[in-house]
């Protein structure tokens, strides 16, 4: 019989991870469970952050957006705060796993379990999201990008947990876009994704760009090359197809059971053409 | 552990071990089988129940979870009074044919209209996108639940 | 008081939903008991070899644990199997697949069961296996069963007609093809499960979810050496089953658990996992097409070669690789034949029944050679197929005498007309920016029942119960298709009752009567047959036996009512409570025999093919258009509208037809495009939902379904069987339209977006414009 515990404030929490150091963390179980339930790790007991409601909130601060890293993708997809400033975070939202997976799993959780398909991995990535790390004694902030160290890796040491993700506000971005390719339209790990946030003048040329592509790495891939080659130049057609090559470059997928190397690539580069009908203000 | 929660309507208090999966406790304890299991993994959506009027999948949470929580099963749905209007619209429009899915998508359904009282057929669709159906081909499920959101806005219920 | 009666032809809304809708209705895996034991099975883990030995003896110490069975432990035959019994309870000599049963633990519970389970070892020696079915066919290869003198080849098959190879001679045009199809798995969301107990007369009580509750125990008292008199076996709804529940899953080791702990329930429930491995799946087949016509698009011969991988037993294999050779030439005249079937073990996953039985497959090949060859010849797919079609009176590529109701030329008339049709190119060329859309066609034939030898049969019986209402004791499981809904809506019709005045028992043994399984398409057509003359023959004796009590009654003035029997000139009624108080116990109770009638012609002399279904007699029709649009970057194939018009003879219920033919179009629509089973080297790398993908609600379209409603003389009402057509159709309808759309077409399926992108981008580099 494994002990759940419920801590209903981040006391309680720096109390039962001092007196069980073992203890597994989890807030939405979509992830943890499954692996419990399938025998594939064994922890003597969880702890359920379910309750910690300072985890769930989501403000702004000056030209920040802190977003608790509790908060489930129901409650941030549905969020007037999170919908007007990161169009991009809500669409993946939108096409993240299933409806009760989305009332259950948190931002939080999708970053810690760093999965190379997680799906608000590439938005976060491309608004250069920061997260807090707290623990008894101190809390600090990290690049995302830093934080996440590989497939399934990420910084945390014992005794911290992720508390809050930091997001810059982006107005000057008035192009959104995200893009995932899965085996059905729901209940789906991504096969290829792409996150995009650009810039584009009155005139049609590009003028900022942030591109990220889940799936096709160990981890969420970035790169400047394609970034730059898109800037400066118009958004046609012609413009991202000369930059395909460039996102071959920069991805480096694997063979899985979903997918091929092969398949993941050729579709990494044909997303960038898709936005080329994407509307923007 | 005890553990205290409201289960449909009702107060109850229960002795479990903290790591009893929910849809365990739901059927065995209680043998309230209303609630089905299908892959244990999240991937099908059968043993979906409400709580606090969210769907959530009952594999994979730990009885200790419940505590002090509002649930609600299929069980729950039915009253004095008769059907919910999805369980009425279920029958009328032919939604159920094996009826092992019905138990969750139902209260999919709920959670959808709860939040959505007007969807589109393809709001329908995504609000019961993970809820997994082999029978149907859906398309009488989103039928009934298109009817029971027109009858639901004439007759509001609590 | 004005009840409504029954009626037929009309929607009726299905009298089980209710309990399905409140959650009272119990399924197989919801019983339980007090003192509970669960059971489990130990399975082998490797595709092929032989038990050196099974050390059970650190599980049988575990504390909570009742016992640990082997094959020692079976007192019968230790052999199960509808033709064939080929199949072990638990193994003794010789694993054939990874998920063969070896030991069966019971204990206390599931934790302890699981743990129990991961201590026992198998010393196992390692075969070669093998994988391929014309690889098994080959000199030298591993032999699955060495005792079968056939070596890998459970049956085979050969269909001549005319002269194939003058007819090629002969022809304008001819086209060749290899297809491959997979393995499919049912995914039946309530998996196999089953409650066991012995009753204090020493009787074997099974609760499972089944489709031949009969057969069922005469395979548990064949296997465990168990009088069947002494077995009862309930059949309640099956929470899906579409075939993987015909024939033993859990009923044999129920049986077995239940002999070793008999003072106590045994319940087995097998996860999703456990059912990946043990339960029997579609056969994947290996399809070489050879077909040629005169100029005008006439048919003129048809060569095929068919290899169905069955995997190491029996299962209704044969029977499928004989409904599929039956099936090879679809529903068109074509003079010249010659179809040759293989049905071949493996150590791969069991192939076995599922919805469609062979004619998915064949179908397949089929209606994509109809497609190459309309290209060839400049014709239409719609117009090669009309050329073709069958009628009444016609021959079948097999020389079958098309004698039963046949409205294919209906079917494809009605959707020439239908705006989908029509409206079809317009919508084609209004494609969106890396978007090429297509639309495909199928023609759809299925034969019903079990062919010439297995009769098909039923025994309805009904009952007027003491307090006046009809019961009717339902032979054949309703595995959620909805015949025990349609046989109260038949004895209602016939007696003039409203739902409250019918009542329904589900199969039992005991109470019911033998009416075969539910499968073949057979369901509503044989077991109806038997209702409507149990129903009639009960009828007529209550209506004589009130004329008598009015004394100046005629029997033609009596009338049955809700809840009544009435005499029209006088207007007087008698309750059917009083008249059931009246009636000796053994004149409340009609019982009928139907049984199918078969074809009298023989295609083949041989008794093995005969055995197995060749020839059927009744066949139901259909033609499928799909919508596609094929997504140019990233390969996916989204299907946007589906229309299927079939020919099902006479529709009892509109809506429980248009059930089935949406729930078929939606498992081809997956066995089409996303339900990639995998197993490499008998492994399955598939093994749970997280890979294995099957559609959800946004991957699903709008369906039309429409019906011409023939009239088949034989079937209840003119009613034909409608539970399979469906699934025939969408995987070459959607070929079709593939091809359609983007000009490439794939042999290989399911046609999943890689497969697809990578034919597009084949395409461009062969440099065929872009």
């Amino acid at each position: 019989m494994k002990r759940v515990f419920l801590p209903q404030n981040l006391g309680q929490l720096c109390r039962i991870m001092e007196e069980e150091p073992r203890a597994m963390v989890y807030a939405g179980g979509t992830d943890l469970l499954v692996k419990v339930h399938q025998n594939l790790i064994d922890p003597p007991s969880l702890i359920c952050l379910d309750r910690i409601e300072d985890l769930k909130e989501v403000h702004e601060q000056g030209d920040e957006v802190m977003i608790g890293a509790c908060s489930t993708h129901t409650s941030l997809f549905e969020n007037p705060t999170i919908q007007s400033n990161f169009p991009v975070l809500v669409k993946a939202l939108k096409v993240l796993g299933s409806p009760p997976i989305r009332n259950m799993g948190t931002i939080g959780g999708n970053i810690c379990t760093a999965s190379p398909a997680a799906d608000t991995l590439p938005p976060l990535y491309v608004l250069e999201a920061e997260v807090e790390i707290w623990s008894q004694n101190a809390s600090r902030r990290m690049a995302l990008r830093q934080f996440i160290s590989g497939p399934g890796k990420t910084c945390l040491k014992a005794g911290e947990i992720i508390s809050g993700i930091w997001i810059k506000k982006v107005p000057e971005y008035n192009l959104h876009h995200f893009e995932k390719v899965g085996q059905r339209k729901a209940l789906a790990i991504a096969v290829v994704s792409l996150a995009a946030i650009l810039k584009v003048s009155n005139s049609g040329i590009i003028e900022k760009a942030r591109l990220a592509w889940g799936s096709v790495g160990p981890m969420v891939v970035t790169s400047t090359q394609v970034e730059e080659a898109l800037i400066g130049q118009s958004l046609s057609l012609e413009t991202l197809q000369k930059a395909q090559p460039l996102v071959d470059e920069a991805v480096n997928p694997i063979d899985d059971i979903r997918a091929s190397t092969w398949y993941r690539r050729a579709v990494a580069e044909n997303l960038l053409l898709r936005l080329f009908e994407t509307k923007y203000d | 552990m005890k553990i205290n929660f409201v289960l449909n309507g009702k107060e109850i208090e229960l002795v479990a071990p903290p790591d009893r999966r929910v849809i365990d406790l739901l059927r065995e304890d209680l043998g309230m089988t209303g609630t089905k299991e299908s892959c244990g993994a999240g991937e099908c959506g059968i043993c979906t129940v409400l709580i606090d009027g969210a769907a959530k999948l009952s594999c994979l949470m730990f009885a200790a979870q419940l505590e002090g929580r509002n649930v609600i099963t299929l069980e729950g749905l039915t009253s004095e009074e008769g059907l919910h209007p999805i369980q009425e619209a279920f029958i009328q429009f032919g939604a159920v044919q094996c009826g092992f899915c019905t138990p969750g998508m139902i209260l999919s359904a709920l959670d959808l209209l709860k939040h959505n009282p007007n969807p589109s057929r393809k709001e329908i669709r995504e609000g019961l996108s993970g809820n997994l159906c082999r029978c149907t081909g859906y398309q009488k499920i989103i039928d009934a639940v298109e009817a029971a959101a027109c009858k639901m806005k004439k007759e509001p219920l609590l | 008081m004005n009840k409504k009666a029954l009626e037929i032809g009309k929607i009726v809304p299905r009298m089980d939903a209710y309990g399905k809708v409140t959650g009272q209705e119990k399924y197989a895996a919801d019983y339980y008991g007090e003192n509970l034991v669960w059971a489990g099975v130990k399975r082998a883990g490797i595709p092929h070899g032989r038990i050196k030995s099974i050390h059970i003896d650190e599980a049988r110490a575990l504390p909570g644990v009742i016992s640990v069975l082997t094959h020692k432990d079976v007192q019968g035959s230790n052999r199960q199997g509808v033709f064939r019994k080929d199949q072990p309870v638990l193994a003794g000599d010789k694993v054939r697949h990874c998920g063969d049963a070896v030991a069966l633990v019971l204990a206390e519970d599931k934790g302890v069961l699981n743990r129990a389970l991961n201590l026992i070892t198998l010393d196992l020696e390692a075969f070669p296996g093998i994988f391929d079915p014309e690889k098994a066919l080959e000199e030298g290869a591993p032999l699955v069963h060495e005792d079968n003198p056939q070596g890998n080849i459970l049956l085979k098959g050969d269909l001549e007609k005319g002269d194939v190879n003058i007819a090629f001679n002969e022809c304008d045009a001819i086209v060749e093809a290899c297809f491959e199809v997979p393995h499919q798995e049912h995914v039946y969301l309530e998996t196999e499960a089953g409650l066991a107990f012995f009753k204090e007369d020493g009787k074997l009580e099974l609760v499972v979810s089944t489709q031949a509750p009969f057969r069922d125990r005469s395979e548990v008292a064949e296997a465990l050496g168990i009088d069947p008199e002494r077995i009862r076996i309930t059949a309640p709804y099956c929470g899906g089953a579409f075939g993987g529940k015909d024939g033993v899953t859990v009923q044999t080791l129920l049986g077995l658990a239940a002999l070793y702990c008999p003072d106590r329930p045994v319940k087995m429930w097998w996860n999703r996992e456990e059912s990946f491995m043990a339960s029997p799946k579609r056969h994947p087949a290996r399809l070489y097409y050879r077909l040629g016509s005169k100029s005008d698009g006439t048919l003129h011969a048809l060569d095929v070669r068919s290899y169905y991988d069955t995997g190491p037993y029996d299962h209704l294999g044969g029977a499928v690789m004989a409904l599929g050779l039956e099936h090879s030439g679809g529903p068109y005249r074509i003079p010249n034949v010659s179809l040759k079937a293989w049905c071949v073990y493996t150590n791969n996953p069991i192939g076995g029944a599922f919805r469609g039985f062979g004619v998915p497959q064949v179908t397949a090949a089929m209606e994509q050679m109809m497609d190459l060859l309309a290209a060839k010849l400049g014709l239409s797919p719609l117009n090669i197929r009309l050329r073709n079609a069958l009628t009444k009176g016609n021959t079948n590529p097999i020389g079958i005498t098309q004698l039963g109701s046949t409205a294919l030329v209906e079917c494809l008339g009605t959707l020439k007309e239908h705006l989908l049709w029509k409206n079809s190119q317009d919508w084609k060329s209004s494609s969106g920016p890396f978007k090429k859309r297509g639309v495909g066609l199928a023609c759809v034939m299925h034969g019903m029942g079990y062919g010439p030898v297995v009769p098909d049969s039923a025994i309805a019986k009904i009952e007027l119960t003491k307090e006046g209402k009809f019961r009717v004791f339902s032979g054949v499981v309703d595995m959620g298709q909805g015949n025990a809904s349609t046989y109260l809506q038949i004895a209602g019709y016939i007696l003039n009752q409203d739902a409250e005045h019918i009542e329904l028992v589900l199969p039992d043994t005991e109470r019911v009567l033998p009416s075969g399984s539910a499968s073949a398409s057979r369901t509503t057509y044989t077991f109806g047959n038997a209702l409507i003359g149990a129903a009639q023959t009960l009828k007529h004796r209550i209506l004589q036996r009130g004329a008598d009590i009015i004394m100046n009654g005629e029997m033609e003035a009596m009338v049955l009512i809700p809840g009544h029997i009435k005499h029209l000139p006088t207007d007087k009624e008698i309750p059917l409570s009083d008249m059931a108080q009246k009636l000796d116990d053994s004149e409340r109770v009609a019982i009928h025999h139907f049984t199918a009638s078969v074809s009298k012609e023989t295609p083949t002399e041989d008794p093995n093919l005969r055995l197995h279904g060749i020839p059927h007699f009744i066949f139901s029709y259909g033609v499928h258009l799909a919508y596609v649009e094929v997504d140019e970057l990233t390969g996916e194939v989204e299907v946007k509208r589906y229309l299927a018009v079939s020919d099902c003879g006479r529709i009892m219920n509109p809506q429980v037809f248009e059930q089935q033919i949406h729930g078929g179009i939606a498992q081809g629509l997956g066995y089409a495009l996303c339900e990639e089973f995998i197993a490499k080297e008998g492994r399955i790398i598939t093994p749970d939902l997280a890979t294995y993908i099957i559609p959800t609600a946004l991957d699903m379209p709008d369906m039309d379904s429409i019906s011409v409603e023939s009239y088949e003389p034989t079937g209840p009402f003119g009613l034909k069987g409608a539970g399979e057509i469906a699934i025939d159709g969408p995987l070459p309808a959607i070929a079709n339209a593939i091809a359609d759309a983007c000009g490439v077409r794939l042999f290989r399926s399911p046609f999943t977006p890689e497969r697809v992108l990578k034919a597009l981008n084949e395409k461009r580099n062969r440099g065929v414009g872009y």
